[in-house]
């Protein structure tokens, strides 16, 4: 695939409950990412089967998806802290390569 | 590079290891907005019985009572050997149907071998922590240090503006902050603000320098930190909300503190080790148990054959179980009664029209009234969280703090202004302005009381003033109480005002509001002239729990705002128009009414009089009459449990009383707030109308045939009944284990920093609520019990929530919540079990 005066990276993508948030939020603010995005109340299917979306008046107990982009150098720190946590708690995580338009936005 | 992605890694593995140390501990709120939490929250992916164990190696907390106050309960018939063989057989299936022992030429059956050992059995011993922290195990007093330099450090920064001065550097964040002051701590000796002085400037690689100068194991990391964490439950559960809420103080930071004081402080190699020991096994060996049941037989000297065959059917009951075994006996005997109590036929419903209908909160307080209501006319009464589904940020006319009037599982979505009535602003100029001038004296008062030198010149300014008032305040508590709100209502008479949902709620959120609301309760037609809805709050004085005495569907505050926000909306007639059309017609003389009842005094105030149209005076006149009958009659029956209240008092009498137990400063026991909560009833009122449960049950209205698609029902069980659940979980592990989960004697609390209380003048930060809360004296006055659910509705329609709520699988189906169904009011009790629904009451052990 072209990509362009595009720049690679690494995109990390976590499914966790809105529980364990903080401890996602946290870790990815201080392994050097500069920034992630936060989706509350995501719905799917997973092994555990259906998972509701939306509650109507309880937004901490539905799924959350964090989706982060980091240089490929930081990408090893932040999946050494993510792993242990979600073999501890329900979640999933996705890493991918990325290309971004502009890198500074993400170093 | 590669130095770098390390250290990167090490950190990242470290704030993992923090947030799974963590996870015996849940978020702690400042008292100011007490939420009730449960405090093994972040086990609740775990049975109940693994999460107790967990807790009681962590925190050395229980998780239950102890063998010999479920033996009393027992011996005073509140738990019955029905109730343990109906246990057994549910649990331990396998070992009531071991085969008999023979002991002294009689073949005993296992269901008495089970039973002795349950009766008269070893009892276990008190749980401990596990892991111990390197300074507990060398030498206590250091630990006690690095203890008093949290509990200052904390309380500097976390003060939530009690403290005359604030800590410096605090915009800093925590660690750095108290990186930079603490060098200069003269508490400390110099050696240690040497070692101070060298700190990283990073708070995760001092705790790592830390566990590397401390020899800490890799493999038993997480442990380790859990167990400073665990040292000051309090301290470190608050830290855990203020970091929940992104704020700039974290676990890590905590930690950091701690580990460093630990390295400085045993500067010298020790011979203890930072690996976890093993505890000696609490609970006795099945070969003491054995000798022991033996022993109810009368075989004083048993065989060892015997022995061995009794210790085969014991082993089959594990001795970490018992005490579990008997809670859910406990449990089993109020549900059993609450469940047949539900079960007898229903009475009667009038076709006529209601006088009016009372829509309240789903505390289980408000069932006293709702009952007491209904004896004195043909009233209808509903139950609804109590924020009635308007998550609102509230800014009242003085306009200070907003609040945030929602339950805790949402943020605030809208804002709602409190503002003068239409041509009553000059009124409400002078309302503010007589209340800004009260305020001024009492903060000039309370400031001058907690400076260093003012309190001299105050004493010889006021102090003459000052004794007889404390005089009376405590010996006419009552007079001293009503003399005060005439003064407040004359120095600032209370001004007619509104609340505008139409400014924050846009018009289809209006009708989604109003909608969700009459359908959830099941509230779709018989309209009466006048619907009240009513929430609540509790007015106490001196009383720094007074918000775990509020809403919890408001996030610890009164919950009069919301109903005023939600009866705005119902009034509203573009709302009344979009419900029409969705099939909920409400007729054009149906008025909605705002109310909140004080549970301290049992007084129902109707709010927003003025906006009652002059067709409905009549109505409302009437129904207050009847509310403060209600209310005396309430009053009367909850002065049977208060302590030191006049027993058989008229109902006057009796209202008179708890209104000065709320104005009374000394008063511990201003009312008993959730005590004895135990269920939670989800369906029509008619299942449980006319029946007296002792303000022990939340009560949701649902009417399942309104519900096809289950939403309603969806969003019952995800929200009302999760915080049911928190309050459940508080009230019961502050009874169980009072001093570890509790808040202990309110006796010898100090409030400290505004944002919670120590026991004494240093220490943790205590949890949960305080035993005056739960118990009189050594009486407990809660009864712990986890929650029953209690649901009217399809089976199918409960199965396909639960199956795509995980919320609901870890609270049913690891037994922090008994769930009970039937479809219909004929149909029997089915328990909700891993299996599918079974009977509620098998029939072999009816």
């Amino acid at each position: 695939m072209d990509h362009d005066g595009l720049t690679k990276m690494t995109k990390i993508e976590v499914v966790v409950g809105g529980t364990e948030v903080p401890a996602v939020r946290e870790l990815i603010q201080t392994s050097g990412a500069s920034g992630f995005t936060s989706v509350s109340g995501v719905s799917g299917l997973g092994h555990g089967g259906y998972h509701q979306g939306n509650l109507l008046f309880n937004e901490r107990d539905t799924l959350a998806l964090l989706i982060t982009v980091v240089p490929d150098d930081r990408a090893a720190g932040l999946l050494a802290g993510l792993r242990p946590l979600l073999e501890q708690a329900s979640g999933v995580m996705f890493v991918s390569d990325t290309y971004v338009s502009r890198p500074e936005y993400f170093r | 590079m590669t130095l770098v992605a390390d250290r990167s890694a090490e950190r990242a593995l470290l704030r993992a290891d923090v947030s799974l140390a963590a996870k015996v501990l849940a978020p702690n709120w400042p008292l100011g907005t007490f939420i009730a939490v449960n405090p093994l929250g972040g086990l609740e992916d775990k049975p109940f019985g693994d999460a107790i164990e967990t807790a009681a190696g962590a925190l050395g907390a229980r998780g239950t009572l102890d063998l010999t106050t479920y033996r009393e309960a027992h011996a005073a018939g509140r738990i019955t050997s029905a109730d343990l063989l109906g246990v057994l057989a549910r649990r331990h299936p396998q070992a009531l149907s071991a085969p008999a022992v023979g002991l002294a030429g009689r073949s005993v059956p296992a269901r008495e071998l089970l039973l002795a050992d349950l009766l008269e059995g070893p009892v276990s011993g008190p749980p401990a922590r596990g892991v111990r922290t390197l300074s507990e195990q060398v030498d206590p007093q250091i630990a006690d240090v690095i203890d008093a330099q949290t509990t200052k450090w904390c309380a500097a920064f976390l003060d939530a503006g009690q403290a005359g001065w604030s800590m410096p550097m605090r915009d800093r964040g925590f660690y750095a902050a108290w990186r930079a002051l603490a060098p200069q701590d003269r508490t400390v000796p110099a050696t240690v603000r040497g070692t101070l002085r060298t700190l990283p400037s990073r708070a995760d690689d001092a705790v790592l320098e830390a566990l590397s100068v401390l020899e800490v194991a890799d493999e038993h990391r997480a442990e380790y930190l859990r167990a400073h964490l665990t040292r000051l439950p309090g301290w470190s559960s608050h830290v855990r909300w203020h970091a929940d809420q992104g704020e700039d103080i974290t676990l890590v930071d905590l930690l950091a503190l701690r580990l460093s004081y630990e390295r400085a402080l045993l500067d010298t190699p020790v011979a203890a080790t930072a690996d976890p020991q093993p505890l000696a096994d609490r609970h006795p060996t099945t070969q003491a148990r054995a000798r022991a049941a033996i022993a109810t037989f009368d075989t004083a000297q048993p065989k060892d054959a015997e022995v061995h065959a009794v210790a085969q059917v014991l082993d089959l009951l594990p001795a970490r179980d018992r005490e579990l075994m008997w809670q859910e006996a406990y449990e089993g005997h109020y549900r059993d009664r609450l469940l047949g109590a539900l079960t007898r036929p229903l009475p009667e419903r009038s076709e006529a029209r209601p006088a009016a209908q009372l829509v309240c909160c789903i505390d289980a307080r408000s069932e006293g009234l709702r009952r007491q209501l209904e004896r004195l006319g043909d009233y209808d009464t509903l139950g609804f969280a109590g924020f009635f589904a308007v998550a609102i940020r509230y800014h009242d006319l003085a306009g200070g703090r907003p609040s945030a009037l929602c339950p805790v599982l949402l943020s605030p979505r809208n804002e709602v202004h409190e503002v003068p009535a239409p041509g009553d602003e000059a009124r409400a100029d002078r309302q503010l302005a007589g209340q800004r001038a009260l305020s001024g004296v009492e903060d000039g008062f309370h400031a001058a009381k907690d400076d260093l030198i003012s309190p001299f010149a105050l004493a010889e300014a006021a102090g003459w003033a000052s004794g007889p008032l404390a005089a009376a305040k405590t010996m006419a508590a009552g007079p001293y109480g009503a003399l005060r709100d005439r003064l407040h209502r004359r120095a600032a008479p209370p001004a007619p005002t509104v609340v505008v949902p139409q400014e924050s709620f846009g018009a289809q959120e209006r009708a989604l509001v109003a909608e969700a609301t009459l359908t959830m309760m099941g509230l779709t037609k018989d309209f009466g002239r006048v619907v009240v809805l009513c929430g609540h709050g509790s007015t106490t004085e001196n009383n720094p729990y007074e918000s775990a005495l509020a809403c919890g569907a408001c996030g610890g505050n009164a919950g009069g705002p919301n109903a005023r926000t939600a009866a705005a909306i119902l009034n509203g007639d573009d709302v009344r128009e979009h419900l029409a059309a969705k099939g909920i017609a409400i007729p054009q003389d149906t008025w909605f009414v705002a109310a909140e009842h004080d549970t301290a005094s049992d007084r129902v105030t109707l709010l927003d009089r003025h906006l009652v149209p002059e067709s409905h005076h009549d109505d409302v006149a009437h129904l207050e009459a009847d509310l403060r009958e209600a209310g005396r009659r309430l009053s009367a029956e909850r002065s049977q449990t208060l302590p030191g209240a006049p027993s058989g008092a008229t109902p006057g009498r009796a209202a008179r009383h708890v209104r000065t137990r709320g104005t009374d400063w000394a008063q511990v026991f201003p009312e008993w707030g959730l005590a004895g909560n135990a269920a939670f009833i989800v369906g029509p009122r008619a299942m449980t109308r006319g029946l007296d449960l002792g303000r022990r049950c939340f009560l949701h209205s649902y009417e399942a045939d309104v519900d096809p698609e289950g939403s309603a029902l969806e969003t019952i069980l995800t929200a009302p009944l999760v915080v049911a659940q928190w309050i459940s979980c508080q009230y019961y592990f502050s009874t169980v284990d009072p001093v570890v989960h509790g808040a202990g004697s309110k006796t010898i609390h100090n409030v400290v920093g505004g944002i919670g209380v120590l026991a004494g003048h240093d220490g943790d930060l205590k949890l949960g609520l305080p035993w005056q809360s739960v118990a009189d004296g050594t009486r407990l006055v809660h009864e712990p019990m986890r929650l029953l659910a209690a649901v009217q509705a399809p089976l199918e329609r409960i199965d396909e929530i639960v199956a795509r709520n995980t919320i609901l699988q870890h609270l049913f189906g690891n037994d922090w919540v008994a769930l009970a169904a039937r479809e219909h009011p004929t149909d029997p009790w089915l328990r909700h079990t891993p299996r599918g629904w079974q009977p509620w009451t098998r029939e072999d052990q009816a």
